[in-house]
C-alpha cells in the first residue's frame, strides 16, 4: 500500500468510488417505489434519459455555453485591465473580484430575484427599450438564468485568465511594436495565445458547474427554463428514483467529458498548469 | 405543506446547494447506523421540525417554564428533543435503510407530515400508539379524528396543523379581492401568479375548484382534469413560477399578485395588503403527526408525553409560541383566558378558522405507492423536471 501516492488515494476515494456507486445505481431497478434498488443491468434508465429529458439537456448546455461565452467577454477585459493597469492595486482588485463569493451562493442567487423582480429597478429601464413591451420582464426568463449562471461563476473565469496574463512578459508586446506591429495585432498574435491556457481553464471551471446547476433556474427561471440538474434533483429527492437520477448524472458526465476533450483538442492543453 | 417556517426549505436547499446533494442510500445507511444505541432505557426521544415548540427566553427548548421542562418536572421522565427533521423525503431516505432492515431508528417519536405518516404506516414501519394510556387523546379536534392517512386513528396523533389557500396582495390585484381558484386565472394577473412545489397543495386546490373531492379521489386518472388545467396555465404563462416559501417576498412587494400559499407564512407577514383566503371551492388541511417508529423503546413514556401535550393548557403554550393550528380542543379557550397577546391570537382566523371555513377544508386522500408515484411524476413534468 505504501506505493499508493496520496493523489491516487484521493482519486480512488473521491472520484472512482462515487462514480462506481453511481454506475451501479444507474443500472439498477426498483420493482416498487421506496424499496432500495437492486442491481440488474437495467439499461432502460439510459434510454429514458435520452427520450424524455432532451429539452432539459439542450437548455443545460445552451445556457451553460452562453454563460461561459459571456464570462469570457466580461472576464477577459477585466482580468487584462487588472493585470496590465492594476499596478500596486492588483491584489486589492483581485480581492474585490473574490469578495462577493464569501457570501453563500444561494443568498447571492436569491438577491438577484429582488434585483430582477418585476417591480425592481432594472425592469423599469428594460421596459423603456423600444422592442420590449410594458409587460416585459427579466425574472422567470432564460436570460435571468443565464445571467445568474454568468454572475455566479465569473470569478472562476477571471482568476485563471488573470494568472496566465500575469505570467506574460509584456516586453514581448514592446518587441512586437518595435517590429512594426499594431497594438491590436500584438495582442492577437502574442498576448491572446499566451493567455489561452487561462481561458481554457476558466471555461471548464464555468461551463461544468453551470451545466449541472439547478439553483439558478429554480430561483431566476420558470417551468420553461428547467435544466438537467433540476431533473436529477427531482429524481433523487422527490421521486426517489435513484437509478433514473444516476443514469441522468452519468449521461451528463459523459457528455461534458466528451465536450471538454473536443474543446481541449482545439485550444490545446499544454501549459495548462497555470 | 409541511412548511411552517420559511427557514425550513431554505435551509434544506442551502444544504443541497453547498454540496452533499447526491447521497446514495447505502451511504445514508452508514450514517444512520448505530442510532439505536442512543435510546436510553427510560425516556422520550422526539425528532421534530425546527422552531416547532416553545422555548425559554434564552432560546433553549429545555429552559425553565418550557413544555419540555414542565413535562420532565411533572412526570420525572427525561426527554431528548431534536429539531433535525427538515424535509419529509430526506427524513424518509434516512430511516428507510434501517427500518427496511428491521432495525430501530434512534427516536421513539417522530413527526412526519400526514402523507408521509401514511406511507410509513403502509410500509408497516409504525407501531400502534398505546391509546389506552393517553386519555387526553379525547381532546383531538373532531376534524382530525381518523384521517385518511390513519383510518383507524391508532397510529398517529397530529402535532400541529395548517391550511393551504390563496394569498394575494390587494394592491397588486388592482383592489380586487380574490375568492376562488378561477380568480387566479384572471388575464389581468397573467405572469403574476405562483403555485407551490407541493403536489398535494397545488393539485388539491385546483382539483377542488373543478369539483373533484380530494378526500376520496386517489388516482391520477381522477385528478387528470386538475393536471390539464395546471399545464394550461403554465403553458400560457399565467403561472410565473413554482415556489417553496420563497413566494413570501414577491407577494409582499407585489411582484407576485396572487399565489397558492400556506396559512403559517401569511400569519408571519406584516404587510396589511397581503390577504389570505380559503377558496370557496375548498382549501387543503395538512398536519404533522406524532408517530412511533417500529420497534421503538419506552412506549409508555411516549404515551405520557402525548398525553401531556394533548392537555389544552400545554397545547396552548405551544400554539402561542409556534402559531400553527392546534389539533387540541380547548386551546382557544385557554388562550382567551390568558388575556393580552394570547387573547388576540385566540381570535385569529388563520389559527382558529370559523365553522364555515372549516367546512371548506379537506385533507388529501391516501395514495397508493403506484398512484403517488404517477402523480408526483406528472406534477414534475409540468413544473419542468
Amino acid at each position: 500500500m505504501g506505493m499508493l501516492s496520496p493523489g491516487v488515494i484521493w482519486l480512488l476515494l473521491f472520484f472512482l468510488v462515487p462514480v462506481l456507486i453511481l454506475v451501479k445505481a444507474s443500472l439498477s431497478s426498483t420493482p416498487r417505489r421506496f424499496i432500495p434498488p437492486t442491481f440488474s443491468w437495467d439499461w432502460s434508465n439510459y434510454t429514458a434519459a435520452f427520450s424524455q429529458y432532451q429539452p432539459q439537456f439542450v437548455r443545460s448546455f445552451g445556457y451553460a455555453g452562453t454563460a461561459t461565452i459571456l464570462a469570457i467577454l466580461i472576464g477577459y477585459p477585466l482580468a487584462y485591465w487588472i493585470a496590465t493597469q492594476g499596478g500596486r492595486f492588483k491584489n486589492l482588485l483581485i480581492g474585490l473580484v473574490v469578495v462577493p463569493f464569501f457570501i453563500s451562493y444561494l443568498i447571492r442567487t436569491i438577491a438577484w430575484t429582488s434585483i430582477l423582480s418585476d417591480n425592481g429597478p432594472f425592469v423599469g429601464l428594460y421596459r423603456l427599450l423600444p422592442w420590449v413591451g410594458s409587460d416585459g420582464r427579466l425574472l422567470a426568463t432564460p436570460w435571468a438564468v443565464i445571467g445568474g449562471l454568468t454572475y455566479n461563476f465569473i470569478s472562476f473565469m477571471i482568476l485563471p485568465i488573470y494568472v496566465s496574463l500575469e505570467k506574460i512578459d509584456f516586453r514581448l508586446t514592446e518587441a512586437a511594436a518595435d517590429l512594426g506591429s499594431t497594438a491590436w495585432h500584438a495582442f492577437r498574435k502574442v498576448v491572446l495565445p499566451l493567455s489561452m491556457p487561462g481561458v481554457f481553464a476558466g471555461s471548464l471551471l464555468v461551463f461544468i458547474p453551470a451545466a449541472g446547476d439547478y439553483i439558478n433556474t429554480y430561483y431566476l427561471g420558470s417551468a420553461k427554463t428547467t435544466m438537467i440538474g433540476t431533473v436529477v434533483q427531482d429524481q433523487f429527492l422527490k421521486q426517489q428514483d435513484y437509478p433514473q437520477a444516476a443514469a441522468l448524472s452519468m449521461v451528463l458526465m459523459v457528455i461534458i467529458t466528451t465536450m471538454v476533450l473536443i474543446y481541449s483538442k482545439f485550444l490545446g492543453t499544454e501549459g495548462l498548469a497555470v | 405543506m409541511a412548511n411552517r417556517v420559511s427557514r425550513r426549505q431554505f435551509m434544506t436547499r442551502s444544504g443541497l446547494a453547498l454540496g452533499g446533494a447526491i447521497i446514495a442510500p447505502q451511504v445514508l445507511a452508514a450514517c444512520g447506523g448505530g442510532g439505536g444505541d442512543e435510546a436510553a432505557t427510560k425516556g422520550v426521544y422526539f425528532e421534530n421540525w425546527p422552531e416547532y415548540i416553545d422555548t425559554a427566553s434564552d432560546g433553549s427548548v429545555y429552559g425553565p417554564g418550557t413544555t419540555l421542562a414542565l413535562f420532565t418536572k411533572e412526570t420525572g421522565i427525561p426527554i431528548k428533543y431534536v429539531q433535525t427533521l427538515n424535509d419529509n423525503n430526506e427524513f424518509f431516505a434516512k430511516i428507510q435503510p434501517l427500518l427496511s432492515a428491521g432495525k430501530t431508528i434512534g427516536p421513539n417519536v417522530v413527526a412526519p407530515t400526514y402523507w408521509m405518516a401514511a406511507r410509513l404506516l403502509d410500509l408497516k414501519w409504525l407501531d400502534k400508539l398505546p391509546l389506552s394510556k393517553i386519555p387526553n387523546a379525547k381532546n383531538l379536534v373532531s376534524g382530525l379524528q381518523k384521517p385518511p392517512s390513519d383510518p383507524t386513528g391508532d397510529y398517529s396523533l397530529p402535532w400541529q396543523a395548517g391550511t393551504t389557500g390563496i394569498a394575494y396582495n390587494v394592491k397588486a390585484t388592482g383592489g380586487k379581492e380574490l375568492r376562488s381558484i378561477q380568480d387566479l386565472w384572471d388575464p389581468a394577473l397573467k405572469g403574476k401568479v405562483t403555485v407551490v412545489t407541493e403536489m398535494r397543495d397545488t393539485i388539491g386546490l385546483i382539483a377542488m375548484s373543478l369539483g373533484i373531492d380530494i378526500s376520496t379521489a386517489n388516482t391520477l386518472a381522477q385528478y387528470q382534469p386538475a393536471y390539464d388545467e395546471l399545464k394550461k396555465q403554465v403553458d400560457s404563462g399565467q403561472i410565473k413560477q413554482f415556489t417553496g416559501n420563497e413566494y413570501v417576498g414577491p407577494l409582499e412587494d407585489g411582484s407576485t399578485a396572487a399565489c397558492i400559499a400556506w396559512s403559517g407564512d401569511v400569519l408571519g407577514m406584516k404587510n396589511p395588503d397581503v390577504r389570505y383566503v380559503v377558496p370557496e371551492s375548498g382549501g387543503t388541511l395538512w398536519f404533522d403527526t406524532m408517530t412511533i417508529p417500529k420497534g421503538a423503546p419506552n412506549v409508555d413514556d411516549v404515551a405520557k408525553w402525548m398525553d401531556f401535550v394533548y392537555d389544552p393548557v400545554n397545547a396552548a403554550r405551544i400554539t402561542a409560541a409556534v402559531r400553527f393550528m392546534s389539533p387540541v380542543q380547548g386551546v382557544q379557550e385557554v388562550l382567551r383566558s390568558k388575556g393580552g397577546e394570547d387573547a388576540v391570537l385566540a381570535e385569529n382566523p388563520l389559527l382558529f378558522p370559523d365553522d364555515a371555513t372549516k367546512a371548506r377544508l379537506h385533507t388529501f386522500a391516501n395514495l397508493s405507492d403506484a398512484e403517488e408515484q404517477k402523480m408526483d411524476e406528472a406534477f414534475s413534468k409540468i413544473s419542468g423536471a
